[in-house]
């Protein structure tokens, strides 16, 4: 059964990872959820042992490379969201479901305020508040797949 | 302890609060030390290079899996166009031929009156460049930087600082190779300048990308400058780059205040990745001009002398590197009567001869 999460997990990563490879432009590119973090802290509420910091961390180099940007940008934005998700993951237990999604969109707006606080060090500037979209259509993706069924492991963590 | 028990507790899937090896706190700090060291080695040193350009090879085969979609769907699109709109595009492409046709014979006597003038004047010959069709890939995913990737790379012999043009003008130049890919960062982006003359009276400029929206600003000219609305910016041709006569952009907005000395003039590039999918990638012109870098022309002008001497130095630089065709070019170099603004400057010296490298452009950024 361990393995065959595991397999999971890194097929859906991976899925993931396609889906953010995916040729996106103009709008597209503008409303683009993080599809990679979202499953990221999909795997990190509902399996916690083997989806963690380290995991997000590498998965954000690929990232990195992906937007051909430096080095460890993603890669950091990753490991502190994934860290916040961490400390409150027992928490989500007791969480309704307007508050999980309330506390996934919070964790995509920190990600995103790392990266430009990161991309502003690196002499770039901001892009304006459309920037932030991406948050806002990842939680809508969130719920959406929360409605068709997705189990986000609020309810039993045993399974 | 009781190691036996964690074990058991971790085979059944252990409630969250046992056994889960180092705490995150931990692997916070480790990660992110890591992650720090990463960016600082990769800003600042240029380890990194070869492992992304392998990493980016690896990335190859996912990203073509992630391009067939949209691929699939483009040739099905293309399999059901109608009779009638062949026959209009082949009718508008017939006319098309015709006009270009007769502005090419044009050409060649305008040409041939040039090379006339050239040598009645002892100047160097504008040598031809050499020139690879790339298609786009997908254009770049950071938003906070304009950049594209095609599917020309190394093994295309691209190199680092090619410029790229479309039908209707200059598009940017290649800042990073890959094996089978290239990046090219648009002339939009706030790390890359372009030097530019106005088309109507000849007036020399820096082009520097906005970033945020697709326009161009051109910055450090005088408030009762000589350009009006609607005017045509074409590549001058000065930086060894980018072909001299390419458009570039269209002068759209001219404001002045009395609070400074400078006009704010912004343009909208002509070209663009929004018209087509194509772009020409030029190859670097292989003449004895140093690597100039844009950026640093629109600098301070008392460089020059140092950059004079750094100028010898390239040229003897990459006429043992250069192919044999355009040996002849490297003759009169000296004599040439537009002398060189500005060479890179010795310490950030490469073997190969790169106008552009991307941690410059990256410099520049800051």
């Amino acid at each position: 059964m361990r393995n065959n999460k595991l397999k999971s997990i890194y097929l859906s990563l991976l899925a993931a990872f396609i889906f953010m490879l995916f040729p996106w432009s103009g709008l597209a590119l503008t409303l683009r959820p993080d599809f990679m973090l979202l499953v990221i802290i999909f795997w990190l509420l509902r399996a916690p042992n083997q989806c963690s910091v380290g995991t997000a961390w590498f998965m954000g180099l690929w990232i990195d490379l992906a937007t051909g940007g430096i080095f460890g940008q993603y890669a950091l934005a990753y490991t502190i969201t994934t860290f916040i998700a961490v400390i409150y993951q027992r928490r989500l237990v007791l969480f309704s479901s307007t508050q999980q999604l309330v506390y996934v969109f919070s964790l995509l707006l920190v990600s995103q305020l790392i990266i430009l606080i990161l991309k502003t060090f690196a002499g770039n500037e901001f892009t304006g508040w459309s920037y932030f979209m991406p948050s806002l259509t990842g939680v809508l993706l969130w719920q959406l797949a929360v409605s068709l069924g997705l189990n986000t492991g609020r309810h039993s963590r045993g399974n | 302890m009781l190691p036996g028990i964690h074990q058991n507790f971790d085979q059944q899937q252990a409630p969250a609060f046992f056994a889960r090896g180092p705490s995150p706190l931990a692997r916070l700090t480790f990660f992110t030390a890591l992650s720090l060291a990463l960016m600082a080695t990769d800003s600042r040193l240029q380890y990194l290079t070869s492992i992304r350009a392998t990493l980016m090879n690896l990335l190859h085969p996912l990203q073509v899996v992630a391009n067939a979609p949209s691929e699939l769907f483009e040739s099905t699109d293309k399999y059901f166009t109608t009779h009638h709109q062949l026959l209009k595009e082949n009718t508008q492409l017939k006319q098309q031929v015709l006009m270009q046709n007769i502005s090419l014979q044009k050409l060649n006597l305008l040409a041939l009156e040039n090379t006339n003038l050239r040598d009645l004047l002892h100047a160097q010959q504008a040598l031809a460049e050499t020139s690879t069709l790339a298609e786009i890939l997908h254009v770049g995913r950071d938003s906070f930087t304009k950049k594209i990737i095609v599917n020309r790379g190394k093994n295309h012999h691209i190199v680092t600082g090619a410029a790229a043009v479309d039908a209707t003008g200059v598009v940017g130049q290649v800042t990073r190779t890959y094996p089978s890919s290239s990046e090219i960062t648009l002339i939009t982006d706030k790390s890359l300048a372009i030097p530019i003359q106005i088309e109507r009276n000849g007036l020399r400029a820096i082009a520097f990308g906005r970033g945020r929206d697709n326009t161009l600003d051109l910055p450090y000219l005088p408030a009762n400058v000589d350009i009006r609305r609607g005017d045509k910016l074409v590549t001058s041709g000065i930086d060894g780059v980018y072909p001299s006569g390419l458009t570039v952009a269209t002068v759209t907005e001219i404001k002045t205040s009395p609070e400074s000395p400078f006009a704010h003039i912004v343009c909208v590039p002509t070209g663009g990745i929004e018209h087509s999918r194509q772009v020409l990638i030029v190859n670097l012109p292989q003449s004895d001009e140093p690597d100039v870098t844009a950026d640093e022309t629109a600098a301070d002008d008392s460089k020059k002398a140092a950059a004079a001497a750094s100028a010898k130095d390239a040229t003897v630089r990459s006429a043992s590197t250069k192919p044999p065709h355009a040996q002849p070019a490297a003759a009169p170099a000296q004599a040439k009567p537009e002398q060189p603004k500005k060479a890179e400057p010795p310490a950030a010296e490469k073997p190969q001869n790169k106008p552009l490298t991307p941690d410059q452009s990256q410099h520049r950024a800051q």
